[in-house]
């Protein structure tokens, strides 16, 4: 079983509008490998996952999964990849297992391998109790995870999770989540995860590639992203009305070894000795008389990360 | 077609049956409505029939063709619905990302909308039967009735399919039905087109497929086996079903065509 995600200057312009929605993306996922995709809306995730799970053809570039060119042998690839996209795909009038049941049928199972199929993994997503039940009766988050059952129903080599959790509660969450690590350390699978939540892709990934308007700005292990950006974090409101290109300008030339960038309302102070340079902070707006509403000192999260490496004037994280 | 084209459009087929006899308010209507067509239109216009024109036809054999074909189109606008519906709550999407026959995924609602009007059509003549409904072929003409009513809502379900497919949105698809109205009524529907009176009617009626569908099976309802008169419905289906299942496919090609 080749798990292997190999992606190679990928672009895709949508004929309509001529919207670039990715550009010239590279990056490779090994076999086994939990890899996330963190980004935006819009920032091109979506357009990705179609493309490598053949539901969309690329407008230039290649991409083979699990062993497979995505544009010459789309039905090889379907064979052995398993997707769930932002919106579940289930039919509302089927039950639980009538929708398992079909979903190995069409992969090849024979009737009986079929229903055994469902059984197991009614039992794995633990909806083994609604399984008589029509689909259009469950919850958001039991629908969640029938969609993730459906796409394991031929023990793919390759999934892909677009988004897998968004609209789900906390415990719901971590019950998707538990799934995953599961899949990805028992069974070996290969798993391409997309999502905004910096804190799903921290928790999950071995590796995360941070894309910004269709392009990879930044890859690497949470561990070393958050090494490229130093220890500490210090935010800090301005009042309103006051004059934030001076303070951005005054802290940008009075801070040393210091990234200060503005984020909406906030100015962004990354340094190494947080506690040093918050006192040396607090020093220059009260040498130059500036109020500011609130400052706050923190340890880097990947939303920090994000926020830098995105950036000023690039899309921002919260839009 | 591969056995793999075969067993995928078994299963797309028999899960759009399912899910449609899971949902009774989405052919009892049309049912009804085709029933009520037979019962009112024999109640209150047969006596029309004793017109010279009608030559002491039977008004039930002569009506009976409105409401099969009412059953027929409004059963084959069920696999527009059921498309619509699969686009719209993902379903279609996660059909696509398995290795299932791109065909088989479209053919599966159609031939499901097919067995409907199929069975819907048998009601409608079992009604006209129970009211005293005299066939002038016999069974064979029952037989010739149905085929021609599965002809047509094949064409109608080509058209469904391809509005669904091409617009994936359950208002426009249910808008493209309207076309139900001018086809039944712009026609032959309660007279002969020697009794129409309106210039503008007559015309319609010469340019409505429907008018050839209904006069095919009246020919063999009423007046026997006069090959020329069924032929004209045969033609009539050969013609619109080559162009809406033409307008199907194109519109599938496009629906499943990775952009």
């Amino acid at each position: 079983m080749n798990g292997k995600i190999v992606v190679d200057h990928l672009s895709k312009t949508f004929k309509k509008g001529g919207v670039q929605a990715v550009k010239d993306v590279s990056f490779k996922v090994e076999e086994g490998e939990f890899f996330a995709f963190l980004g935006p809306n819009g920032a091109g995730k979506s357009t990705i996952v179609q493309i490598l799970t053949t539901l969309m053809n690329a407008t230039s570039g290649t991409a083979f999964v699990a062993g497979f060119d995505v544009i010459k042998e789309p039905e090889k690839v379907r064979r052995h990849i398993g997707a769930a996209l932002q919106e579940t795909g289930v039919d509302p009038d089927l039950t639980g297992r009538e929708m398992l049941e079909l979903q190995a049928w069409i992969f090849g199972f024979g009737k009986r391998e079929g229903r055994l199929r469902a059984e197991e993994l009614l039992d794995i997503v633990q909806l083994t109790e609604a399984a008589e039940r029509r689909i259009g009766r469950y919850s958001g988050g039991m629908r969640r995870r029938l969609d993730l059952a459906l796409t394991l129903v031929h023990e793919p080599a390759v999934l892909f999770l677009d988004e897998p959790t968004t609209g789900l509660d906390p415990s719901n969450r971590m019950a998707v989540w538990e799934e995953l690590r599961r899949l990805n350390k028992d069974k070996g699978t290969t798993i391409f995860l997309t999502t905004q939540y910096l804190e799903e892709a921290d928790n999950l990934a071995d590796r995360i590639s941070i894309i910004n308007d269709g392009e990879i700005v930044a890859s690497g292990t949470p561990k070393e992203l958050k090494a490229r950006i130093g220890s500490d974090l210090i935010a800090l409101t301005p009042v309103d009305g006051g004059d934030e290109d001076r303070t951005l300008h005054l802290l940008k030339s009075g801070l040393m070894d210091a990234d200060v960038i503005r984020k909406q309302e906030k100015i962004l102070i990354y340094v190494e000795e947080g506690t040093r340079q918050l006192l040396e902070v607090a020093r220059i707006l009260d040498r130059e008389n500036i109020e500011v509403e609130d400052i706050q000192l923190s340890s880097p999260t990947l939303d920090d990360i994000f926020l830098k490496i995105t950036g000023e004037g690039k899309r921002s994280y919260e839009q | 077609m591969s056995s793999n084209v075969w067993r995928d459009t078994w299963l797309m087929t028999r899960r759009n049956v399912k899910t449609t006899l899971r949902n009774p308010f989405s052919f009892i209507p049309n049912l009804m409505i085709s029933a009520f067509f037979l019962l009112v239109y024999e109640g209150g216009l047969s006596g029309i029939s004793q017109l010279p024109t009608f030559e002491g036809a039977n008004y039930l054999a002569f009506i009976l063709p409105v409401s099969i074909v009412s059953a027929a189109i409004g059963g084959a606008g069920g696999a527009g619905q059921s498309i619509v519906k699969d686009i719209e709550n993902g379903f279609f999407s996660r059909l696509l990302l398995t290795p299932a026959s791109r065909l088989s995924i479209v053919l599966g609602p159609i031939i499901a909308g097919m067995l409907q009007l199929f069975v819907q059509t048998l009601l409608i003549i079992g009604i006209a039967f129970l009211l005293g409904l005299e066939v002038q072929t016999g069974m064979g003409g029952v037989l010739f009735v149905l085929l021609i009513a599965i002809g047509w809502g094949l064409a109608f379900a080509g058209y469904s399919a391809g509005v669904a497919l091409r617009t994936g949105n359950a208002q426009a698809a249910q808008a493209g039905t309207f076309i139900f109205f001018p086809l039944i009524f712009l026609s032959t529907t309660f007279v002969p087109y020697e009794l129409i009176d309106a210039q503008w009617l007559k015309i319609a009626a010469v340019i409505n497929p429907t008018t050839y569908i209904f006069e095919s099976m009246r020919t063999v309802l009423i007046d026997g086996w006069v090959f020329w008169d069924m032929m004209q419905g045969v033609i009539a289906i050969t013609i619109v079903s080559t162009l809406t299942i033409t307008f199907a496919a194109v519109s599938a090609k496009r629906a499943v065509s990775r952009g």
